[in-house]
């Protein structure tokens, strides 16, 4: 009995998406290649386009002399006050919020009427009422982070399954019980979202309000450079801001993988 | 799945570089649409770059009284709201003359590769000749803030650093025994801006220039504790060229020969000064009056004071000199240039040869 063997192409090969993990390094490198041939060929005056070259020569003259070090910590501690705080009223008012049925009536609307309000646009106002000192800075940065994490936070807590929920109460738990060992876990998730969020919001508010008034920081770095068309120095700025996101970006998502760690086991 | 997001991202990171590489290159390197030079009728257009003040108004007074046509050039104004953009707009091609404030920009656009020329004075501090004052808050003088080494420890607001306002306190500080790190400067990007920070008392001083310091004072929350001018005179503020003007000779000698014509009509008319006391000359009125029609404020706050300048539009070098010297010094900029690469004193010197007295 012989055996036909017939041979079928697989007509879903497209949809297979491969990993190409040395296309995406060359891609990176590509574009900085390029990026180095266009300013060294004098096609585009290094004025307007610094050479990678001369981004990073000057970068590292700056964390040699120190500044970049002042600009980084000042940023990151401002960042840190306004993140904290944002994140931690956030994730309070987002459970408080998700659970007590009093509480979402007097918030969200509330919310609701705050939240589409651009926080640069409070700016000037924070400037009024807290000075131009640090205060206003965190403040605005708060604000950002703020919002993304109470409205994750809320539907995080609302995400609950009240089967768990009723089965803890049966088994004896109380309501700080339930929210501590119920509610806040199966929302984890949606905070670690939302976090993921607020740091980005957080770095964009961050750079807005060091260009006002302030004599430290990156955003301060980037103002200074641009006014006195120091342009290479403003490319480092730029530069370091990209790493401060991939960086809280990773941050963020390791602490995820180590606090929800049966999500990932 | 987070890896098929993370392609996306990158794909759509390196379509961005990608693009902000040619828009970059095409915004700063694409000569300006076909200059129309070489039509009969638009021969000799030169874009201008200024701001609305009344430092402008030989520049203005040029263009109103048909200096520049005589000539056989028409100047086309562009109007700014800082000095320092007018500089980068100059470098990037997108303007053929700058009449501003000299700013770190300027020295540093020069510094970074790109040709552009201080060919002539369009304004000076001078003593007697208000320009930029120092301005305190009101509370601040009535706590006993009267002198100059009163600001140590103070907040001094500037519109940006590297401006002239920056550069003026610096050295103001430095001929009272003080340093610039003997205060704090406050950056705050726009002239409003500036006012409304000493209106809020969020700074204790700053440096505007007219008619700010006036309005300050008329609206009660501020005090002009010196004219910047009286303290320390200096070259603040030159017409710079492109490179492209500068290596059309004849054109670019046309424009100053407009340019000398206007300086001379404006010193007379609105400088002259007998025993300290200003002397209008007989067009003091016609000069207010095209001022004030092209920098749109009221002819009473024109007549507060015009800047000095050389009658001839001729520049103070050595100063240019000694402002790169202090920007270096204080770390606004790498290093001084050498004075030939970025003064050109030829323009005027042809231009006032080429014109009677």
């Amino acid at each position: 009995m012989a055996v036909e063997r017939l041979v079928v192409a697989d007509r879903t090969a497209f949809l297979r998406r491969p990993d190409y993990r040395t296309v995406r390094v060359l891609a990176l490198l590509g574009v900085v290649v390029l990026w180095e041939l266009v300013t060294r060929t004098g096609w585009v005056s290094s004025l307007f386009l610094p050479a990678p070259s001369g981004v990073l020569a000057e970068g590292l003259d700056m964390a040699r002399s120190g500044q970049l070090l002042v600009h980084l910590v000042t940023s990151l501690e401002r960042l840190a006050w306004g993140f904290g705080v944002g994140a931690v009223t956030g994730v309070g008012v987002g459970v408080a919020v998700g659970f007590f049925a009093l509480a979402d009536a007097v918030v969200q609307p509330i919310i609701a009427a705050t939240f589409p309000i651009p926080k640069i646009a409070l700016l000037p106002l924070l400037i009024l009422w807290l000075g131009i000192g640090e205060a206003s800075k965190v403040a605005v940065v708060a604000l950002g982070v703020f919002f993304p994490m109470a409205i994750n936070t809320y539907a995080g807590v609302r995400q609950a399954d009240p089967l768990l929920i009723r089965a803890a109460v049966s088994f004896g738990a109380g309501r700080w019980s339930v929210i501590r060992k119920v509610v806040l876990p199966s929302a984890l998730p949606m905070i670690f979202a939302g976090l993921k969020l607020g740091a980005g919001t957080a770095l964009l508010l961050l750079v807005a309000a060091e260009q006002i008034a302030a004599d430290a920081g990156i955003g301060f770095l980037i103002l200074q450079s641009g006014n006195l068309m120091e342009t290479t120095r403003l490319m480092v700025g730029i530069v370091v801001l990209s790493l401060l996101g991939v960086a809280s970006y990773w941050a963020i998502g390791a602490l995820e993988r180590a606090v929800i760690r049966w999500r990932h086991t | 799945m987070s890896s098929t997001r993370l392609r996306g991202l990158g794909l759509l990171a390196l379509a961005f570089a990608a693009g902000l590489v040619v828009a970059l290159a095409a915004g700063a390197q694409t000569k300006p649409a076909p200059h129309p030079a070489l039509s009969p009728e638009g021969r000799g257009r030169i874009k201008v770059g200024v701001l609305k003040l009344t430092s402008s108004a030989p520049i203005f007074v040029g263009v109103e009284k048909g200096f520049f046509k005589e000539f056989g050039v028409e100047p086309e104004l562009v109007y700014f709201q800082a000095a320092a953009p007018i500089a980068t707009a100059l470098a990037a091609g997108q303007l053929d003359v700058g009449a501003t404030g000299l700013t770190a920009a300027l020295y540093n656009i020069v510094l970074g590769g790109e040709k552009l020329w201080i060919v002539a004075d369009k304004g000076r501090e001078w003593p007697g000749y208000p320009l930029v004052a120092i301005v305190v808050q009101k509370e601040a003088w009535e706590n006993g803030l009267r002198s100059i080494k009163d600001l140590k420890g103070k907040r001094i607001g500037v519109t940006q650093l590297g401006s002239t306002f920056h550069y003026h306190i610096g050295n103001i500080l430095e001929k009272e025994g003080l340093h610039l790190s003997d205060v704090k400067i406050v950056p705050l990007q726009a002239m409003p801006a500036t006012v409304e920070a000493l209106k809020g008392k969020q700074v204790d001083a700053i440096l505007v220039p007219q008619p700010f310091p006036g309005a300050a004072e008329a609206q009660g929350f501020g005090k002009i504790l010196a004219w910047a001018g009286d303290l320390y005179p200096w070259q603040i503020a030159t017409v710079f060229y492109s490179d492209k003007l500068a290596t059309d000779r004849a054109r670019a000698v046309a424009f100053m020969k407009g340019y000398v014509k206007a300086s001379r009509y404006y010193f007379d008319a609105a400088l002259m000064q007998t025993d300290g006391h200003a002397a209008h000359g007989a067009n003091y009125d016609e000069v207010v009056a095209i001022t004030a029609k092209y920098t749109g404020a009221r002819p009473e706050i024109i007549k507060l004071g015009f800047p000095f300048q050389d009658r001839n539009g001729r520049l103070l070098v050595t100063d240019i000199e000694r402002q790169m010297s202090w920007w270096v010094a204080n770390g606004f900029m790498k290093k001084t240039l050498p004075l030939k690469a970025v003064v050109d004193t030829s323009f005027v010197e042809e231009a006032v040869r080429g014109l009677d007295r």
